[in-house]
């Protein structure tokens, strides 16, 4: 399948690879996986106190629409708040990459990874103020 | 005369074969009977210039093929055993009706990032160490997968066919790297 001119910049020069310390209280890790094709994303959030994201890396194990979909949503979310961050939706991620109907479910992981991220980093942050 | 069977696409794969939905079958009498049904339904058999008899025997025959595949494959018997009871693991809304557990995730990202090391460096050894563990486990999750089909467990078979879903997968990257070093 052809991919478009987007999904192959992203695929060949992805932005934020890596990883953070998934222990750091203002890192948020989503991780999240589609059984319908075995594939794994890993995208992690760095928080400020104040709730704006600094900084994000991502690790993804799957095909190419999925690498660029997680790859574009680590440049769209930095300097992001928590919740704007979570008013991403797959189809902004679809339509900017062009990803043809089969490839939809990538842009889904990826708004799913986003998701996860957040609610990591809240339930920590909850533990943290339940914490005496 | 038509309305006397089911229609070929209401039948399940194992109908069609004269079985019930079951995850023990004989493949070598189903590949007998697949090879009867072949001869027996064959377009080419169809009355000349009756082209409403052929076309029914081409889309018969296609969906004998179609079952062939799928029930003398043991992972993909299973999972359209798991598709008849619900939950249908290879389309994207009925894996997200069953989410896996966070700590195999963990796992198959560990295992994942393990395999991407050792392809990088080329190390044959540890990518062969790496896919036994994975055909290990696969072969394990399917075990289990079956006993909770065959025990009608439903939740139990989708998470253990979906764990063999992502082993699959990791072992696809590993015959892929194989060949790529062959030629």
């Amino acid at each position: 399948m052809a991919y478009t001119q987007k999904v192959v910049e992203h695929y060949e020069n992805p932005r934020n690879v890596g990883s953070m310390d998934k222990d750091d209280p203002n890192v948020g890790t989503g991780l999240v996986g589609a059984p319908a094709c075995g594939d794994v994303m890993r995208l992690q959030l760095k928080i400020s106190d104040e709730g704006v994201i600094q900084d994000a890396k991502f690790k993804t194990f799957g095909c190419g629409s999925a690498i660029a979909s997680s790859s574009l949503v680590t440049e769209w979310v930095k300097g992001k708040t928590v919740e704007q961050a979570g008013e991403i939706t797959n189809k902004e991620i679809a339509q900017e990459l062009s990803l043809p109907p089969v490839k939809i479910h990538c842009s889904v992981l990826a708004e799913d990874a986003i998701k996860a991220a957040i609610k990591d980093f809240q339930e920590k942050r909850q533990k943290k103020q339940a914490a005496p | 005369m038509a309305a006397a069977t089911a229609s070929p696409s209401e039948r399940t794969h194992f109908a069609l074969f004269g079985l019930e939905p079951t995850v023990d079958v004989d493949v070598k009498a189903i590949e007998s009977r697949f090879r009867e049904l072949s001869l027996a339904w064959h377009p080419d058999r169809a009355p000349a210039g009756d082209s409403r008899a052929r076309l029914e025997a081409v889309s018969r025959t296609a969906q004998l093929n179609d079952a062939f595949v799928v029930l003398k494959d043991p992972v993909r018997r299973a999972l359209y055993l798991l598709k008849l009871a619900g939950i249908d693991l290879e389309s994207e809304a009925g894996a997200a009706r069953a989410p896996m557990p966070l700590d195999f995730l963990e796992e198959v990202m560990e295992r994942r990032e393990a395999l991407d090391q050792a392809m990088a460096a080329k190390d044959h050894a540890r990518v062969q160490a790496l896919a036994d563990d994975v055909r290990a486990q696969r072969a394990l999750a399917l075990t289990r997968g079956q006993d909770a089909l065959r025990s009608q467990d439903v939740t139990t078979a989708s998470h253990a066919l979906g764990r063999v879903r992502y082993y699959a997968r990791f072992l696809e990257q590993v015959d892929a790297f194989e060949e790529e070093q062959l030629t």
